[in-house]
């Protein structure tokens, strides 16, 4: 084992411009927003994006213009609506949309993870989403040579870069999530590198009290970063629950064309504070 | 006399009634209305189904909603954590009966669309997308699709975009699959040998003129069309008690 402990700064330097990124959590719960933060101030351009249902993660880095490409199967804001930066940019043509669904972006996760090429889903025939996904060529028809079963045949997903937030760690890359796990144990084997931050550290000799509670083993991480509350405003089970209040002056900042004001007081600012 | 039965109420309670006992379901994101009916239908009718919720809870004790659907406190008490995406393998076997699905457009065949309006390189609306949709209508036994504002721009004769396939946009052996729909002004499903939706039940206060007027195709009526069963007290103060912040009513606005 070796240490993998690193700062922030140093982490968001592993995601390079362009590259395929995703992040752990769902909507609004445990994704790595600080770590989002940290790529807004370093400036990363053209980032690919690729998640299930991604929510204000995406939409910031949309926002700030860091990204240049998004495929999920949906990007909202739950309750509160569409996604502002999302939807803008998309009807300007300022990013490209791919959409996809959330069982074959999965199983395009799990194709990765397993070392496959693609990986089967039912489902899908008869939806123009299939039509546009084989336009980009990630999903086609096939039969199954056993039954003969019509299937969609999912091309594997690597991403460049996975970045989990999670509620515990060691210094070397032992992986605690609580609660819901979302796709975070598959992204994690699917990317290339792994980034996971973390509301507290905790020693190995603890990790090694309850293997069975080490979700993600060390050995398929490459950075820990110690970042208490790195999931605000979204949730971190077990340590805190999403700042709604906080969602909703986004969403206001976004409508009122007051983004970048956002952008200084909640991403730019907190780097120099 | 059920003079005063607000509609998200009587909604909630239509999407219930369509879940049976030993049924096992699962809602999806941004769902308050998917998560109450679950809640109601295992508190009356169906106290042996499997509640399988978005957040990952399996069979949690719901005692309040929040403006998401994935928040954790919605596992409150669950007896198990199940992944979507093991939900979703459910799906594949068969073994998911119900799945509630929203949708921005539906059509006279039950297509749904929550993709985009306009070019799809560069669409003039885009729309948060489908997330399941695609995936679930075709595989799922029977999918509810629930809409809150019902009007003409809402029910078209043909939705821009193919999200989630009704069933002109099946395969014969998906066809049998059971679409139902849920609007502020009535219950509608596809019953007939045309497989074209028809008004099953009408909403106390609404008349099926009204309904067929705000609706963009040639809605049909089936012949055994009734009023919506209407929700008892008990009902209605659960539905208070769970969602005492209102959160049912953020998508009539």
């Amino acid at each position: 084992m070796k240490k993998v402990l690193t700062s922030l700064e140093e982490a968001a330097r592993l995601v390079q411009d362009e590259d395929l990124v995703t992040f752990g959590g769902a909507t609004f719960h445990r994704a790595p927003m600080e770590f989002v933060r940290e790529l807004v101030r370093q400036g990363k351009k053209e980032l690919n994006l690729i998640d299930r249902e991604p929510a204000m993660d995406f939409d910031l880095l949309i926002g700030a213009g860091c990204v240049a490409k998004v495929r999920t199967g949906m990007l909202a804001f739950e309750v509160f609506g569409m996604a502002p930066n999302f939807r803008k940019k998309s009807e300007k043509g300022e990013i490209v949309t791919k959409e996809g669904a959330c069982q074959p972006i999965i199983a395009g996760f799990r194709a990765a993870a397993m070392g496959l090429p693609s990986l089967p889903v039912k489902g899908m025939l008869g939806s123009d989403l299939l039509t546009i996904s084989e336009v980009v060529g990630s999903q086609t028809e096939i039969k199954d040579p056993f039954t003969g079963e019509t299937l969609i045949a999912v091309r594997a997903i690597e991403p460049d870069i996975a970045v989990i937030h999670a509620q515990k760690a060691d210094e070397y890359g032992n992986i605690r999530i609580e609660g819901p796990f979302y796709e975070d144990v598959i992204k994690a084997k699917a990317a290339k590198k792994v980034v996971v931050t973390v509301e507290e550290l905790i020693s190995n000799r603890d990790i090694r009290k309850m293997p069975e509670a080490t979700t993600i083993p060390h050995f398929i991480v490459d950075a820990v970063v110690e970042t208490p509350k790195g999931a605000y405003p979204c949730s971190c089970f077990n340590y805190y629950d999403a700042d709604y209040d906080h969602i909703k002056a986004y969403l206001k900042a976004a409508a009122q064309d007051q983004f970048e004001q956002y952008l200084d007081n909640n991403v730019y600012r907190r780097a120099s504070a | 006399m059920n003079a005063k039965i607000e509609t998200p109420d009587l909604m909630i309670y239509a999407m219930a009634l369509e879940i049976e006992n030993f049924n096992t379901v699962l809602h999806g994101v941004s769902s308050p209305l998917p998560v109450l009916a679950m809640s109601v239908a295992r508190k009356t009718h169906a106290p042996d189904m499997a509640y399988i919720s978005g957040a990952e809870g399996v069979d949690p004790e719901i005692d309040r909603i929040y403006p998401s659907s994935f928040d954790a406190r919605l596992n409150r008490n669950a007896v198990a954590y199940f992944g979507l995406h093991e939900a979703f393998d459910l799906a594949q076997r068969g073994e998911l009966d119900v799945m509630f699905l929203g949708a921005a457009q539906v059509d006279c065949n039950g297509n749904t669309n929550l993709s985009l309006i306009g070019d799809v390189e560069r669409p003039k609306v885009q729309l948060p997308g489908g997330a399941a949709s695609a995936f679930l209508m075709p595989i799922t036994p029977k999918v509810v699709i629930w809409v809150t504002r019902h009007s003409n721009r809402v029910f078209v004769e043909e939705v821009d975009f193919v999200t989630g396939q009704g069933y002109n946009h099946r395969s014969e052996e998906c066809k049998v699959n059971e679409i139902v729909v849920i609007s502020n002004l009535a219950v509608m499903n596809f019953k007939n040998p045309e497989r074209a939706m028809q008004i099953q039940y009408y909403h106390p206060g609404h008349t099926i003129e009204e309904i067929k007027e705000n609706t963009g195709f040639d809605l049909k009526v089936a012949p055994d069309a009734s009023e919506t069963p209407t929700p008892t007290q008990d009902v209605l103060d659960l539905i208070a008690e769970i969602d005492r912040d209102g959160i049912r009513l953020s998508e009539f606005h």
